[in-house]
């Protein structure tokens, strides 16, 4: 009872309380409701009426193949985060913390691409794979080879996915690396003392001690991609080509603000949200942190 | 506003609590409690103060019947329409379409300057951008809220529609009843051109637009092709150019299909058939979609047509990488090549019920006044000024350039390059002028439409079904 009285710092709490009210809980309740309503405007003009539609657009959205290829998408890029940039950033950080001199070099130069803008980041990488001009089929031209269409529907997927996993390999390691720091290095001498290599201490020392930070990155990881945006619709909206490159993310906003679907894109924006509670639910039932830990 | 208020309370809370540290060295009790009442009036104070600076604007909003809105006003009025009193300084909003990239952008901001020089009492913030979906919903947006600018340049077909719904603008009527010389320089067939669909004339046009084929008569010399002036001559030409590594037909799928949409499906319909918009599919219009895939077959659009965007699309034209490309009057000013190119009629597509010439223009946006601007006094004069500024006899022959239709009677300009002189035969010679599919139908079915063409291009989706699902949004 570190006061006695708890209603001061209701009112403290009030001004953020409000905030969080007005712009996110309210918003969210009538998200809900513009997805039950045919909207034929993004905001109803004086006067104005919408038809009531019920569950028509839930209906659509088992209909909907674009919806499917989003969520795919989505999913695909839950597991190459967690994989790759997750994967990746572990590596980093575990070299990075052998290394005696120019940690904070390293630190800086990972978490660099962080402080660029994704919208940026999207932008130079559609001048590498433009087709004509672009910085690989110059490459291509200079080894002699033919130009390569590299957001091919073959390849699209997998041309957009590498810029949004280097962009924020940086933000993990950065999480990951304070972790192992964390971690008592008087552990590490009783265990060296013990005549345990370098090697076997990041298996049986570095990552057991690390696991609710892991945890908590793969949950950061996994919820981040279901909110994948700006780089893919930098490089191609729309999802383009053919709808294949589509996230949840750029679909969503492809049928609100593209095509003007405002009720459609209020139901992808519900399902995101609640995709978002399940999987993260998912991904900490699946890899709970050690309470022993 | 809301920082200054925040800063000062902030400023005060530090005071107070130095001078209560001091105080409580002599201690007690009642100086912790009075902390404590202190900190809790200034958080509520800051809660006010958010309300306070959102509620603000509504103090300020002009969106009041002149008239209503205190004497203060009225007396601004009054000295407003006193010639021998300098006006009150005045800042107008205005938002055009006149921004980014189009040809007309640098012309509409030299007016601008030219018209504050004149009137110095008046400050022009500008908002203009290049008109496309999300700036339609932005504007959409500010209009329902009641953010909306005092003059917009803006359309007049079912694409204003939902800014039409909020009722904010004044009819012209209205404003020649007190400035009679309104938009006296423009044509009346161009004011009706410009009505809006429930037949009020609310907009000034400045100019109309035509698209058309445009096409690298160089290209076609170097390859001994004859321009595509029927359809035989097309597909000839796309063989040839995709033979000899020349793109046929610069255009972005994904991005601005528009163009090609209007010219395939007015082909395969003809005129008539074209303006009405029915309830199931059409054959014809069907037909004329279908046209995408085997366009897309036979290799007559970029390999990368899925991804690239227009303004790349157009770079390949004028690169003379690309032998052809669709697009509107706007385009013909940019394109640096003005001695080699040339506008060529739209060749009927096999079956077409369209006429040989048969063109996609007309007149689709103009100046408004809003009932903010209107209603205030002060930027009443202003707002009337602003638009009879922009829409004289004078900015629209600048504004016209040669390119597209003038609203108001131009003369001739000797100025006029080889390639504005073949717009002006190609207009010219139009067997009919048909508006485009958007001023037509909703927003939503219209853009539903754009994008399934990529699909309608691959096969994926056919193209009645296509417009079954955007004749369906249409009619909710």
């Amino acid at each position: 009872m570190l006061y006695k009285k708890k209603w001061p710092l209701l009112i403290f709490l009030l001004p953020g309380f409000l905030m969080m009210l007005i712009f996110l809980y309210l918003p969210f309740i009538d998200n809900i409701r513009n997805s039950l309503y045919d909207m034929t405007s993004i905001v109803k003009m004086p006067g104005q009426e919408f038809k009531y539609i019920g569950l028509d657009n839930y209906k659509y959205l088992f209909e909907d193949p674009k919806i499917r290829i989003s969520i795919i998408n989505s999913l695909k890029m839950m597991g190459l985060t967690i994989v790759f940039q997750i994967g990746i950033a572990l590596i980093l950080a575990i070299m990075v913390d052998s290394v005696k001199h120019g940690q904070q070099f390293f630190r800086i130069v990972y978490f660099f691409p962080i402080v660029i803008s994704a919208t940026a980041i999207g932008l130079v990488f559609q001048l590498f794979y433009n087709y004509k001009g672009g910085m690989l089929n110059q490459v291509m031209a200079f080894l002699g080879k033919e130009p390569i269409n590299w957001l091919a529907p073959s390849m699209a997927f997998i041309m957009i996915s590498i810029p949004i996993l280097w962009s924020y390999v940086g933000f993990y390691f950065v999480i990951l690396l304070t972790g192992i720091n964390g971690i008592s290095h008087e552990v590490y001498e009783a265990a060296s003392i013990d005549g345990c290599s370098r090697f076997k201490q990041i298996f049986y020392i570095t990552l057991p001690l690390l696991r609710g930070v892991i945890c908590t990155c793969v949950t950061l990881g996994v919820t981040g991609a279901l909110k994948v945006f700006d780089i893919p619709w930098a490089i191609v909206p729309k999802g383009a080509p053919q709808g294949l490159t589509h996230f949840l993310g750029t679909y969503m906003y492809e049928q609100t603000f593209t095509i003007g679907n405002f009720d459609y894109g209020s139901t992808i924006a519900l399902l995101m949200v609640v995709f978002g509670i399940v999987v993260s639910w998912l991904v900490n039932k699946i890899i709970k942190p050690d309470d022993n830990l | 506003m809301i920082y200054d208020n925040i800063d000062y309370i902030i400023v005060m809370y530090e005071a107070v609590i130095c001078c209560i540290d001091k105080e409580n060295s002599k201690g007690g009790f009642v100086m912790s409690k009075m902390r404590k009442i202190l900190a809790m009036l200034l958080a509520l104070m800051m809660v006010f103060t958010l309300f306070a600076a959102c509620d603000k604007k509504n103090d300020e909003n002009p969106n009041v019947p002149a008239g209503t809105n205190g004497d203060s006003k009225d007396k601004d009025k009054q000295n407003t329409n006193d010639k021998d009193e300098k006006p009150n300084d005045v800042t107008l909003v205005t938002v055009s379409m006149y921004g980014g990239t189009d040809p007309n952008a640098e012309n509409y901001q030299n007016f601008n300057a030219e018209f504050m020089a004149e009137h110095s009492y008046i400050t022009i913030e500008d908002d203009s951008q290049s008109a496309d979906q999300d700036w339609k919903t932005k504007i959409a947006a500010d209009f329902a809220v009641g953010n909306e600018p005092d003059v917009i340049q803006y359309f007049t077909d079912a694409n204003a529609s939902d800014v039409l719904a909020a009722d904010k603008f004044v009819s012209i009527d209205e404003i020649r009843a007190e400035y009679p010389d309104y938009a006296k320089d423009i044509l009346d067939s161009a004011l009706k051109a410009a009505a809006n669909p429930d037949g009020v004339q609310r907009a000034v046009p400045t100019t109309g637009y035509w698209e058309g084929l445009f096409c690298n008569k160089d290209l076609f010399d170097q390859y001994n092709l004859e321009l595509p002036t029927d359809w035989d001559k097309m597909l000839t030409a796309i063989e040839t150019f995709k033979e000899n590594g020349i793109i046929p037909i610069a255009v972005s799928l994904n991005n601005v299909p528009h163009y090609w949409v209007e010219f395939l499906m007015l082909s395969a319909a003809g005129p008539d058939e074209f303006a009405v918009v029915p309830e199931e599919a059409p054959e014809s219009w069907a037909k004329g979609l279908d046209m995408f895939k085997t366009l897309r077959d036979l290799g007559a659009f970029p390999v990368d047509t899925d991804t690239i965007d227009n303004d790349l699309a157009g770079e390949l034209f004028k690169n003379k990488e690309a032998a052809m490309q669709l697009d509107g009057s706007w385009y013909l000013g940019g394109i640096p090549d003005q001695d080699n190119t040339v506008l060529v009629s739209f060749p009927v597509i096999p079956g077409g019920k369209a006429q040989p010439g048969a063109m996609v223009g007309g007149i689709s946006s103009g100046f408004y006044i809003t009932k903010k601007a209107w209603n205030d006094p002060d930027k009443r004069d202003a707002a009337v000024k602003f638009v009879m500024a922009h829409t004289s006899k004078d900015a629209i022959t600048t504004y016209w350039g040669g390119n597209g239709q003038a609203a108001a009677a131009v003369d001739p300009l000797d100025t006029m390059t080889p390639l504005g002189v073949s717009g002006l035969e190609y207009s010219s010679a139009a067997s009919s002028i048909s508006s485009p599919t958007d001023s037509r139908i909703s927003q939503e079915a219209y853009n539903t439409l754009i994008a399934g063409i990529v699909d309608v291009s691959t096969g994926a989706k056919s193209s009645t079904d296509l417009l079954n699902e955007v004749l369906a949004i249409n009619a909710k």
